[in-house]
């Protein structure tokens, strides 16, 4: 077995001389849809590199066999997508809500739902612009959210096989997004649309109606909810005329599993924070937080691999050990960077990230067991991170701050996305007892010396106010 | 119906709004005014960039500067979630003001249900807000907002009669009264008959401020029709029965905007606009960063197979020359091809 050596980042070639070490039974022994024909995963760092993920050259990375396991399965993920499509899975690309529709999906037999948006870091760790050119080409602005890239995807039938299904999210979500998932359509795609209503602060009006409270405390009028319960209905519907299966006890074993999957995350984010030293490094944590959504197409094997990183944490934490340095400032992240770098290098600055608002809060809490499926859903989406206010979407991250926890907060922006556009100053305000330092996201590769320069200062600001 | 307005309406305050699912109607029925936030001003943009970053819709970053400027008039503000920067512009004022706001859910995809209720809540809490009892009033501003917009219905068929009798720079000019709720009585607009090539206009808001630009474009042609938020989107709605349900009804069933999902109403009623109103050519104005109609250019360009010139601008119309050039160059295609 290997044994896991100092905790440390290390950069693809250690990996590729650690990987050595690691016995071929070992190897064949992780598989994804538990084939072991075709299913093995796990493979040094390097390898996807050579596959034109050029940017992992520039990356450091975890030196546990969990994280080993971690990254094989993610870069995996396109390859694992074609081969389900190829084993007669019914492959259904669920867009724009971020973490409830898969649950559904998840609850009918060889049934793979995947989100087509994560592939908005792929022209970063290809360091390609390739996708962007291609929906650029197709109509999308250069000034819109890096997600465009799925427009491309669609376009070129290479990154995903042909969905058997597409159900996208509209409403009160993000414009851009929206507008790419129109766009996917005028290419000839068949879309499902579903209607997600925005988060309404009933407290603030005076004529109330029946309310319903969220577990952070907001509460929103109760029909928004009927409204989700409805859409969950017919996605269930569409599912059941797919598959010819409509068991909703099914439903309830996914819900289980997508609540296991919630409460393992949350306890690694947790002890994450809480340690004197961090245990593993952002970049990890943020790929982690995002298999939340739908477990990167295998969420049984998602699950036993986010397992053992918990318990490649539990024992870094309790040994004192970890991938940075003790004196790391503890930060606050809002909004995903699709540029991986940028958590490497914000944590080469002395910065540690304890606290993140990735715009996917509805696929972090509990769905509530005790309610009817539907229902428990629809509440559980009604947690989403951009459905409501800017204030309610930091709220996190202010409770983090006044407890002393962060000492400073990054936002990274997409130019032009419109939540960006909006949120950013009033964020800055919101926040301003604590630095702030909001930045867009450039381009692949473009990360210039003004960037880095920015988030250097930023780092002096921080380790200064210390002293 | 008497148009000159009463004593009451002189004094009323304004009830901003931003979205044309917002009926007018029920706005006019608290005896406040319907004010649509339509404001595209330089200095107002530039102001606004206090508030919201630069990448920010020009409209939006205008309109916050010019309510902040103004928070005196405002009785309250309504929006609606139909475009993502204009329902956070809420989010913002909330922070800058105690102007009381409103947000509807505006159903973006085809769910009647959700603007129903959503309007039904409206009338609650203006109801609540003003201490009128909406309903009671709303027969009257119907038949009201009716003749109104039959006046500029009249004006739109001189607009895209062959040839255009009236421009519609024109139009525009007395389209603010509308949006500004401010008719005082019979409203006038000058022939001005055209034999210019004959164009169809679409695209993001044209804001009070934008005369100009409409005016520069109908130097080379003749803007026969429109989609637009600030020109003539509203004379779509025709209320039939006079009371909420027909305005919940018509306002749900006009024209969807591109954000309706999927879009194809959208484009079945610009394809059949620009077949009707026998347009040469097509003018695509978007805004900065806006998202409903930039993503959609190329489609529309795909589709309707004429010839579109597609402007990008933020309302500051800094590059008017080379603007100039560009329409210029236009002109003379559609004249070619005619």
């Amino acid at each position: 077995m290997f044994k896991d050596l100092e905790p440390q980042k290390i950069t693809l070639s250690e990996w590729s001389e650690q990987f050595r070490q690691i016995e071929d039974a070992i190897i064949s022994k992780y598989t994804y849809y538990d084939n072991n024909k075709w299913g093995a995963y796990l493979q040094p760092p390097a390898s996807f590199m050579v596959y034109g993920a050029r940017e992992l050259r520039r990356l450091k990375f975890d030196n546990s066999f969990a994280a080993l396991r971690l990254w094989g399965f993610v870069f995996n993920e396109s390859e694992r997508l074609f081969r389900a499509h190829q084993s007669k899975k019914k492959i259904i690309a669920t867009m724009g809500d971020l973490g409830i529709v898969p649950i559904i999906v998840l609850a009918f037999p060889n049934c793979i739902p995947f989100y087509p948006e994560c592939i908005w870091w792929t022209p970063f760790f290809n360091e390609s612009t390739v996708l962007l050119d291609k929906a650029s080409e197709l109509g999308a602005p250069e000034a819109a959210c890096f997600a465009r890239a799925v427009l491309a995807a669609y376009f070129k039938k290479a990154y995903f096989p042909k969905p058997d299904r597409i159900f996208a999210s509209t409403g009160a979500t993000c414009d851009d997004f929206s507008s790419i998932m129109q766009s996917v359509e005028h290419l000839g795609y068949d879309i499902i649309w579903l209607e997600v209503p925005q988060r309404r602060d009933s407290v603030k009006h005076t004529q109330s109606e029946p309310s319903v409270k969220t577990t952070d405390g907001y509460e929103y009028p109760k029909r928004y909810e009927e409204y989700l319960v409805k859409e969950y209905e017919r996605v269930w519907a569409e599912m059941a005329k797919l598959t010819g299966v409509d068991e909703k006890k099914f439903l309830r074993q996914s819900i289980k599993k997508a609540n296991r999957l919630r409460r393992v995350v949350t306890s690694i984010k947790t002890m994450s924070a809480e340690a004197d030293i961090a245990p593993f490094p952002a970049l990890e944590l943020m790929t982690i937080e995002f298999g939340n959504l739908y477990g990167y197409a295998d969420i049984d094997e998602w699950l036993d691999i986010l397992e053992a990183v918990k318990e490649t944490i539990t024992k870094r934490v309790k040994n004192n050990k970890g991938v940075l340095s003790k004196d790391a400032v503890p930060i606050a992240w809002i909004s995903p960077s699709p540029d991986p770098y940028l958590l490497n290098y914000v944590e080469d600055m002395g910065l540690r990230v304890v606290e993140t608002e990735y715009v996917i809060n509805q696929a972090l809490v509990e769905i509530d067991e005790g309610l009817d499926h539907f229902r428990a859903l629809a509440r559980s989406f009604m947690q989403a991170s951009l459905i409501g206010s800017t204030a309610q979407r930091i709220s996190s991250i202010n409770k983090a701050m006044r407890t002393g926890k962060i000492e400073g907060i990054l936002i990274t922006n997409m130019l032009g996305g419109s939540h960006c556009a909006m949120e950013t100053k009033l964020m800055e305000r919101l926040l301003q007892d604590k630095p702030v330092l909001a930045i867009d996201v450039p381009a692949p590769f473009g990360i210039t010396e003004q960037v880095k320069t920015r988030l250097q200062a930023f780092a002096e600001v921080l380790h200064e106010r210390r002293k | 119906m008497e148009l000159t307005p009463t004593p009451e309406e002189l004094q009323s305050g304004l009830i901003g709004y931003t979205c044309p699912y917002i009926p007018v109607e029920i706005i006019a029925a608290t005896g406040q005014r319907p004010y649509c936030l339509l404001h595209g001003n330089y200095d107002l943009m530039q102001q606004g960039t206090l508030y919201a970053r630069i990448d920010a819709c020009p409209l939006v970053r205008a309109n916050i500067a010019y309510i902040l400027n103004n928070q005196k008039k405002f009785v309250a503000l309504i929006g609606t979630t139909g475009c993502d920067m204009s329902h956070r512009m809420f989010d913002i004022l909330s922070e800058h003001t105690d102007i009381p706001l409103f947000i509807l859910h505006m159903p973006r995809t085809d769910n009647k249900e959700i603007f129903y209720d959503e309007i039904d809540w409206l009338i609650n809490q203006l109801e609540d807000l003003t201490g009128k009892k909406i309903t009671d009033r709303l027969g009257q501003e119907i038949e009201k907002w009716e003749i109104i917009r039959n006046q500029y219905r009249k004006f739109d068929r001189k607009r895209s009669a062959v040839p255009s009798i009236i421009s519609s720079s024109d139009f525009h000019a007395v389209a603010k009264h509308y949006y500004q709720g401010q008719i005082k009585g019979p409203l006038t607009i000058t022939e001005n008959p055209s034999s210019q090539p004959r164009v169809y206009l679409i695209g993001s808001e044209i804001s009070y401020e934008s005369n100009d630009f409409l005016e520069l474009l109908e130097t080379q042609f003749r803007i026969v029709g429109d989609f637009t938020c600030g020109i003539s989107q509203f004379i779509n709605v025709s209320i039939t029965e006079p009371n909420l349900n027909g305005i919940k009804q018509t306002y749900y069933n006009q024209t969807p905007c591109p954000y309706r999902r999927p879009n194809t109403a959208f484009y079945q009623h610009i394809a059949d606009q620009v077949k009707n109103q026998k347009c040469h050519g097509v003018v695509g104005f978007t805004l900065d960063y806006c998202d409903a109609y930039e993503f959609e250019m190329k489609h529309l360009e795909k589709t309707l197979e004429i010839p579109i010139l597609r402007i990008r601008n933020d309302y500051s119309f800094q590059k008017i020359s080379q603007l100039k050039t560009r329409i210029a160059a236009f002109g003379e295609l559609l004249c070619s091809r005619i």
